[in-house]
């Protein structure tokens, strides 16, 4: 459908593996680069060493969860935050907050979303960026 | 013989003397009925000396004759007297039944009639300017009288002597010395020289004789207090040099003026009316009085004080605070500079205990032991007793040689209780004073009234400090009920924000699995404008089972919930333990052979492993443990199962060769919703709720037991269940 000369990079960070194995799958379909971590230091490392247009990233993670990785990349400053929306099913105020403090691009609640949904969430953010 | 106006005038001042020392003896405590009949017996026998006196002038016979009945008539009652007071003494009541004292009082009379009769003396014949009286039948019966009530009396003293100890026996022997040497001087060189050989020389001397007597019984009476005799003798002999001093001038003034206008001598017995009236005008002209009291005051009575004055300030003292220490030290210093004491203590007590000691003045070598404190005040205060409240070092017997130790010891000479409604709450306790002198009878009035206003004072400051305490108790239990209510508040908004985190935690949860079915069952629905063809069976299978760790999820929810609101209840039972992991063992068998895990139960002995508790429940534990063991197992590996008992502790360890835990992941395990399981997630189609553990604990703790764990990661873990045993 979406036809880039460029494949838009994609990281998923989803611990479940039903759903990340789900999202891998139609991220993939619809022609994106995709790459997928299911836990914090594996997320941390491949945002370090890659460069991904745009990252999922859950907060709920085993090990490192996913507001440690964004402090983790904060106080590093090597890596902008500005790539990334949360995507997750926690929904604690104080969190989102903070996030958003740090720079994130946006915040969505994975149980508000069918995976068509998503998908289109997804596209518009990357659209923003390019804009 | 005794126109000698030189031996007349002494006669009269000695004889002076002895009325007024009586007099001040009776005016010393008018209520004691030994002051009183020594009083009357004094002022008795000095009548008697005067009209003896008289009675030995050269006057007409007739006058003579009288006189010298009068001599008789007055010398009965002062037997009569002399044996009261030998009754009486030291008594200050009068115990006499009434025919007693009435026979005693007729006879009296009787004798005192007869004498003024020719029975006594029948005439009198006047030899060289002497009377010489003719003795009658009279004479027998009053001689009679007088020798019984004299010896009498003597006996009753000797009896009483010999009973007595202490204080009384010292009074009683200065009495004795007294008696003997009046009546032996008097017999020696009076009675039989006149009786004898007409010889009056010494009867001149005769009121000396009585004067001894009467100022070694005063003396005696008022031993304890000394200065009170003190007191008496000094204003006695202030008094007679008064009315000396004031005869001498009066005289030599009406000397010299007769002189000078008739010329002629005057008649020294024709001026005594005068003389007595001027006396009388003497002592009862108030501001001279008052003068002469001054002046012995000050040059005898440096120590005086002014009662009055005392007990103002002290008044105003004790008026001026309500705090106990001020109060006691206000107290001690005054009373201390005021009567000039060395020492004081004022102690209060209550039931059996001292509660308060404040000294003030000389400090004592020894220590002034709290027992010694509350021994001498206790035995100061005898509630049903009639006596004085009161006790005083020199008046205490030696056979209460203990008290008296214990005051000698510390060299205490008073104590005085102080009362407030018939209760005892203390004591005052004096030393001696600086002069070494005894406390008078003034003194120790003073102090009586002193400790009932310093008991009524100190029962105020105690209450108050009672009414202080209580406000302090007041104060700090509110201030305890706020940091309660602070704590309870800093806990509630704690357990909010637990609520809170539990809240949004948990939707997660429910969220998760919700998703993934949202997801799948879109995938499903939409299966046909997927370019994918995953089966839709395989959709549908995610979906399903998602909906299971959905109610799990929602059950475990429920039972945290039921646990943290103390609503689960135990069906307790005596139960074998290793009956339900043999259930537990059979059920899960299958699913470890699935997986082809070596699965094996063992007990340590051959036994029975009781212990209290519900059954369910505890299958419900062992089936999460082993659930978990399994679940995380790869295939091919191990769970062993093994029961042991461990003095009194039933123990069984669940081992599995799992990837293991890491330590620090390990102190979260049992907490809600540990992230844990997400590790080994992959290796598991059921997920866990997170909960599994958190609930197995809570419930083994309720049975008095505890779940441990030890793990090393990539070798296994082991879950240890410990529960007490049941021994039967």
């Amino acid at each position: 459908m979406v036809t880039h000369t460029n494949k838009p990079s994609l990281l998923i960070v989803e611990d479940e593996h039903y759903l990340r194995e789900l999202y891998v799958d139609i991220f993939a379909h619809d022609g994106f680069e995709v790459d997928s971590a299911e836990d914090g230091n594996e997320a941390y490392s491949k945002m370090k060493s890659n460069e991904y247009d745009l990252v999922l990233l859950d907060i709920i993670l085993p090990g490192m969860d996913g507001m440690q990785v964004l402090d983790k990349l904060v106080r590093e400053k090597s890596v902008k935050l500005d790539n990334i929306v949360l995507l997750t099913n926690l929904s604690q105020d104080l969190v989102i907050a903070k996030a958003l403090d740090y720079g994130v691009r946006g915040y969505l609640i994975k149980s508000d979303y069918t995976p068509d949904q998503l998908l289109n969430e997804v596209k518009s953010f990357l659209n923003n960026n390019h804009a | 013989m005794f126109s000698n106006p030189y031996v007349t005038s002494f006669f009269m001042v000695v004889l002076f003397f002895n009325m007024v020392l009586t007099l001040m003896v009776y005016i010393r405590n008018p209520k004691s009925a030994t002051h009183k009949i020594l009083g009357l017996l004094g002022m008795t026998i000095s009548i008697w000396l005067f009209i003896f006196f008289l009675s030995l002038q050269s006057f007409s016979q007739t006058t003579s004759l009288l006189l010298i009945r009068l001599s008789i008539f007055m010398a009965t009652p002062m037997s009569t007297l002399f044996f009261l007071f030998a009754y009486t003494l030291p008594n200050t009541k009068f115990h006499i039944r009434k025919n007693e004292l009435l026979l005693l009082i007729g006879l009296t009379g009787l004798i005192m009639i007869m004498a003024l009769t020719p029975y006594s003396f029948t005439s009198v014949d006047i030899i060289d300017g002497t009377p010489q009286p003719q003795a009658g039948p009279g004479l027998i019966p009053f001689g009679i009288y007088v020798l019984i009530s004299t010896i009498g009396g003597v006996f009753i003293l000797y009896k009483r002597l010999l009973r007595s100890d202490g204080i009384e026996r010292e009074q009683l022997k200065v009495i004795a010395f007294g008696i003997i040497i009046m009546y032996g001087l008097l017999i020696s060189t009076i009675f039989l020289p006149v009786a004898i050989f007409q010889n009056t020389t010494f009867v001149p001397f005769s009121p000396l004789y009585t004067l001894l007597f009467l100022v070694l019984t005063s003396y005696a009476i008022l031993k304890h207090r000394f200065l009170d005799m003190r007191i008496v003798v000094v204003r006695a002999v202030v008094y007679t040099l008064l009315i000396v001093v004031v005869v001498v001038t009066y005289t030599s003034i009406l000397y010299g003026i007769s002189l000078f206008i008739t010329g002629g001598e005057t008649n020294i017995r024709s001026s005594l009316i005068p003389m007595l009236i001027t006396i009388t005008v003497v002592l009862s002209f108030q501001p001279l009085r008052q003068l002469f009291e001054s002046i012995t005051s000050k040059i005898f009575y440096k120590d005086k004080y002014d009662s009055q004055d005392v007990l103002w300030k002290l008044s105003r003292t004790m008026a001026s605070t309500l705090e106990l220490r001020e109060l006691s030290h206000g107290i001690l210093k005054e009373l201390l500079s005021s009567i000039k004491i060395s020492y004081g203590t004022l102690a209060l007590i209550r039931s059996s205990s001292i509660i308060w000691v404040d000294s003030a003045g000389k400090t004592h070598d020894k220590a002034f032991k709290g027992k010694d404190v509350f021994t001498v005040i206790h035995e100061s205060y005898k509630p049903k007793s009639q006596d004085e409240q009161i006790i005083i070092f020199e008046e205490l017997s030696e056979r209460k040689n203990d008290i008296k130790d214990i005051m000698r010891e510390h060299e205490i000479t008073i104590v005085l209780p102080l009362v407030v409604r018939k209760e005892l709450i203390g004591g005052l306790i004096l030393g001696e004073k600086h002069s070494g002198e005894i406390y008078s009878s003034d003194d120790i009035d003073l102090l009586k009234i002193v400790a009932h206003e310093v008991a009524i004072a100190v029962r105020n400051a105690l209450s108050f400090e009672e009414i202080k305490r209580f406000n302090i108790t007041l104060e700090e239990e509110v201030k305890d009920a706020t940091t309660n209510l602070k704590s309870a508040n800093k806990r509630l908004k704690e357990l909010d924000l637990l609520k809170d985190e539990f809240v949004s935690i948990a939707s997660h949860e429910l969220r998760t699995p919700m998703t993934a079915i949202k997801s799948y069952l879109w995938m499903a629905l939409n299966q046909s404008e997927q370019e994918i063809k995953q089966p839709l069976k395989k959709y549908l299978d995610i979906s399903y089972n998602s909906t299971e760790r959905l109610i799990r999820l929602v059950n475990d929810m429920l039972t945290v919930s039921r646990i943290e609101r103390n609503k689960i209840e135990l069906n307790n039972e005596k139960v074998n333990v290793a009956d339900i992991v043999q259930l537990v063992f059979d059920e899960l068998k299958i699913s470890a052979d699935e997986k082809h895990i070596a699965f094996t139960f063992s007990t340590v002995e051959k036994k029975k492993y009781f212990t209290k508790g519900d059954k369910e429940k505890l299958r419900e534990v062992f089936q999460n443990l082993i659930g978990n063991a399994l679940k995380f197992t790869p295939e091919k590996g191990s769970i062993a199962l093994r029961l042991a008992s461990r003095g009194k502790i039933l123990a069984l360890s669940v081992t599995d060769t799992g990837s293991g835990i890491p330590q620090e992941e390990q102190q979260k395990l049992f907490k809600k919703f540990s992230k844990i399981e997400y590790s080994y997630s992959k290796h598991s189609s059921q997920l866990g709720t997170g909960l599994g553990l958190y609930i197995s604990k809570q419930i083994v703790s309720l049975h008095n037991g505890t779940i441990e764990v030890q793990s090393e990661v990539g070798k296994g873990s082991t879950f240890t269940v410990l529960l007490p045993e049941l021994i039967s």
